[in-house]
């Protein structure tokens, strides 16, 4: 026991943090009130239902109690400690100086927090661009602009690292370099989800921070995300939605933005496509995103002047019968033959044409306008 | 008594195919006892009680002594109860009840019935058509399938007392059923022109049936994937002669009602269900290796409704027939090929929850995406020649009153094209090698140009290729241009080939 005394508090978070079945709620009344240090002393001798946790520990507080007790005796503190600090991550419980103070003002906050990158990119206007992962094309290159602009004002961009509008905001923020992205995730630092995003990730974490506030090794399931989404909206001055569904994740963030005072903004969708439903719902509550201003004005800030010029030829004849058939969300070669009153043969080469052009992408039999040629190639 | 024996032609059935078996009846003195020798299954075996009850009740003799009956050749496994008739023809004979001359130019078919009805029995075409002797015998019930063959003089009788009769001179040879030279097809009441809408869809299934490419179709529940599938068989043409005879032998050997005048002139369709084993879809069983779906759909269409609940191996089986047109079936003691040369339609949904007719109204979880695509294999999908996505018809179409075009008017338009294929030399653009492709659909530069840049664009691989070109030398066809491939109609190839939906990944950025 020698050397447990010489471990700084927050390795016997960590190790608190380890014992199955506990969530944020259950961790924070652990180690708040007397400390981690005897919280995990209780839970070792098995009366960790006696303390202040005892009313989270429903429906069965003895057994739980047992239960944490048997995994404990499984678990060395040092060496779970000196793991991760060997894995070149930082770690920090709310006692430590490094601890972010926006998060420590927080009730709350992250008992544990643990991070790839640098902290102190978490200085600075903080903005969150969040959204749904079964996003349209036109949804993701709004976020990917979005998230070059904020990077090019100078905001950094908080998101969650997952496919759709998260990947995208970080993936546009990336492209200028201006601003160091924030990410916070829902698995171990090492778990990488989703895979398709390892290079984004790792490109996160070289300039700016990867967050969670879960150990090495915890794998991503379900309830993290939406544990995750609170704090993306601690971290955020504003919460930027760019397209949800009716029931999106992303709502979630908003509301608890709401809860503590942020700004939340809604960018408008089309009221046919899906994946607007929530964000177009939100509208009533939120402020209307049509642009980088509209955030930039929220922070007190001024965008910086880009001057954009669409180069893309113009469309001729049944092209452009075509194209002013194809809207923002994705169309299908039958309702555009519907829409437009052509036959098959002249709408097939009218897509073929307006994608060589670059007016439209083509997703399986889904084709769908894109905007300018300049934010297509920040893609 | 002294030993006699008696010989009679007649044949059994395997796979589609017929085969001559000769019944030798050999009678004697001894033990009384009844054998039956030569790889008999279980059903040609009790053709001993059978043989024996429909003598007796027939009001002939059955002469106490030892029969042994040899079914020639020996090597052969003979199933099903068709030889019964001969074997009780053979009986009588060696026991003097009808004499060895009066059969001996003549084959019989036939099972009986204990009261000495003569019954029939499936793939009388098959076992007319193997039989070499100049007359044959048949059951009254098939005696339209048995003149198909044309090269016999066909008998048909309805019971053994009357066939004796007959066989003796004692009554002249019943009248045969008149075969309808021209049957009035029956119209089974599906037509396009109930299909409102969908003008995609419909161009597609018109491709498909025009080129003979196999179609996929995706899309939601209560899209009318069905409704279309069972309608493409209307627009097809009435079958050639031998693939007429063919679709007949294998319906006929199968057990399934022929349609009235014997022969199958219609395109058959068939809808397996996916819970269909291995054996029912494929072709087999132990004893007399029965066709299978495939081969009931040869000449016609193959339906496979909700694709991805079918057994993956079952469907990966379908491979090897799909690239040679016959599927050859072996057992143990016994190898038979099957043909196999149909139109696969396959339909299933976009995803588990079916609502991925856009990308992003799907609600599924990557998990569930990914196992789901797993389901359709790679080398399966290639095959298919359009991928379509089919919507929900739009709701204004489906009120509106007027007609959509019939099937006689676009089955006027595929027989065209398929004409059109056939003066180069194959029965539709789907068989066209990648040397008649050179010869017979050359690019324009607008053509080649578009094509180039789906290779480019890595949306067509070397194989897909071959399948686009084939598909766009379709559409022209049924442009009525029998010039080079344009650039619109490869335009519409690449449409009526796109990646399904359900392989259309979620964003990464």
């Amino acid at each position: 026991m020698g050397s447990a005394e010489a471990l700084p508090s927050a390795a016997f978070t960590l190790a608190l943090a380890s014992l199955p079945d506990v969530g944020p709620a259950r961790l924070l009344a652990l180690a708040d009130v007397h400390g981690p240090r005897r919280a995990w002393d209780d839970v070792l001798a098995g009366r960790a239902h006696t303390g202040p946790v005892g009313s989270l520990m429903t429906p069965d507080p003895g057994g739980l109690a047992r239960r944490w007790a048997r995994a404990a005796s499984a678990i060395d503190v040092a060496a779970l400690w000196t793991r991760h600090l060997a894995a070149g991550v930082g770690v920090a419980d709310r006692s430590d100086d490094s601890y972010p103070a926006v998060l420590a003002e927080d009730p709350h906050g992250p008992a544990l927090l643990i991070w790839q990158g640098d902290l102190q990119a978490l200085n600075g206007p903080r903005v969150a661009v969040v959204g749904t992962r079964d996003c349209t094309n036109a949804g993701r290159e709004f976020a990917s602009a979005l998230g070059r602009d904020l990077s090019e004002a100078g905001v950094c961009v908080v998101s969650g690292l997952a496919l759709g509008i998260d990947g995208a905001a970080h993936a546009g923020a990336l492209s200028t370099g201006r601003a160091r992205p924030i990410a916070v995730v829902g698995s171990g630092l090492d778990v990488i989800y989703p895979r398709r995003h390892a290079d984004l990730w790792d490109r996160v974490a070289a300039d700016g921070v990867v967050l969670s506030e879960h150990p090495l090794g915890t794998e991503p399931v379900g309830w993290h995300f939406l544990a995750r989404n609170r704090i993306i909206a601690m971290l955020a001055d504003v919460v930027v939605v760019v397209e949800s569904h009716e029931r999106g994740g992303s709502l979630q963030t908003a509301t608890q933005a709401a809860q503590r005072g942020r700004v939340v903004l809604a960018v408008p969708g089309s009221v046919q496509s899906a994946a607007s439903r929530g964000t177009n719902a939100l509208l009533a509550d939120a402020g209307v995103c049509c642009g980088v201003e509209d955030v930039l004005a929220v922070v007190g800030m001024v965008a910086p002047q880009v001057v954009e010029r669409d180069r893309r030829p113009r469309p001729q004849g049944t092209d452009a019968v075509v194209l002013a058939g194809l809207e923002a969300e994705p169309c299908s070669t039958e309702t555009l033959m519907i829409r437009t009153g052509l036959p098959l043969a002249e709408v097939a080469m009218a897509l073929d044409h307006l994608e060589t052009a670059g007016w439209i992408v083509r997703r399986g039999a889904w084709a769908e306008r894109v905007g300018s040629s300049s934010e297509q190639s920040s893609l | 008594m002294a030993p006699t024996l008696a010989t009679v032609a007649s044949a059994t059935l395997l796979g589609v195919d017929g085969h001559p078996v000769t019944v030798e009846v050999h009678a004697s003195g001894g033990i009384p006892a009844f054998t039956i020798v030569g790889q008999p299954d279980a059903a040609c075996r009790e053709a001993r009680d059978r043989v024996r009850a429909a003598i007796q009740s027939s009001g002939l003799k059955w002469e106490t002594c030892r029969y042994t009956v040899n079914l020639a050749p020996t090597g052969m496994r003979k199933a099903g109860a068709g030889l019964d008739l001969a074997i009780a023809v053979g009986i009588l004979a060696a026991t003097d009840q009808v004499s060895a001359g009066d059969i001996g130019r003549v084959g019989f078919v036939g099972e009986l019935g204990l009261d000495g009805s003569v019954r029939k029995v499936p793939g009388v075409l098959s076992l007319v058509d193997a039989l070499q002797t100049p007359s044959v015998v048949v059951p009254r019930a098939c005696a339209v399938e048995a003149q198909l063959v044309a090269r016999h003089e066909v008998r048909a009788v309805g019971g053994l007392a009357e066939l004796v009769g007959c066989l003796r001179g004692e009554q002249p040879w019943p009248d045969l059923p008149a075969a309808d030279e021209a049957p009035v097809l029956e119209p089974d009441g599906l037509d396009f022109d109930q299909v409102h809408g969908q003008p995609f869809a419909r161009g597609a299934l018109e491709v498909a049936a025009a080129g003979g490419h196999h179609v996929l179709m995706v899309g939601p529940p209560g899209a009318g994937k069905t409704m279309l599938a069972q309608r493409l068989p209307g627009v097809l043409p009435d079958l050639n002669g031998p693939d007429a005879l063919d679709a007949t032998r294998i319906h006929s050997a199968a057990g399934v009602r022929l349609p009235a005048g014997g022969l199958v002139r219609r395109p058959p369709f068939r809808a397996p269900h996916h819970s269909a084993s291995m054996a029912a879809l494929i072709g087999g069983g132990s004893a007399r290796l029965q066709p299978g779906e495939i081969s009931l759909a040869h000449a016609g269409v193959l339906f496979l409704d909700e694709l991805a609940e079918f057994p993956t191996f079952v469907l990966d089986s379908l491979r090897q027939p799909l690239e040679e047109g016959v599927v050859r079936v072996a057992r143990a003691d016994a190898k038979v090929s099957l043909p196999a040369r149909f139109l696969l339609v396959g339909a299933m949904n976009p995803c588990p929850c079916g609502m991925r007719s856009s990308p992003d109204s799907c609600r599924c979880t990557d998990h569930r995406l990914a196992r789901y695509c797993r389901r359709v294999s790679g080398p399966l999908l290639d095959r298919f020649d359009l991928r379509i996505d089919v919507q929900r018809a739009d709701p204004l179409d489906l009120l509106q009153s007027a007609a959509a075009e019939s099937s006689a008017e676009i089955g006027a338009r595929v027989s065209v094209a398929r004409s059109v294929a056939a003066s180069r030399g194959v029965r539709c653009n789907a068989e066209l090698s990648p040397a008649a492709l050179d010869r017979w659909a050359p690019l324009t530069r607008e053509a080649a140009a578009v094509l180039e840049g789906a290779l480019r664009g890595g949306k067509l691989s070397a194989r897909g290729l071959h399948r686009v070109r084939r598909v766009a030398r379709t559409v022209a066809d049924l442009r009525g241009s029998d010039g080079a491939i344009t650039e619109s109609d490869a335009s519409c190839a690449l449409v009526l080939r796109s990646e399904p939906s359900f392989l259309v990944a979620r964003m990464a950025s």
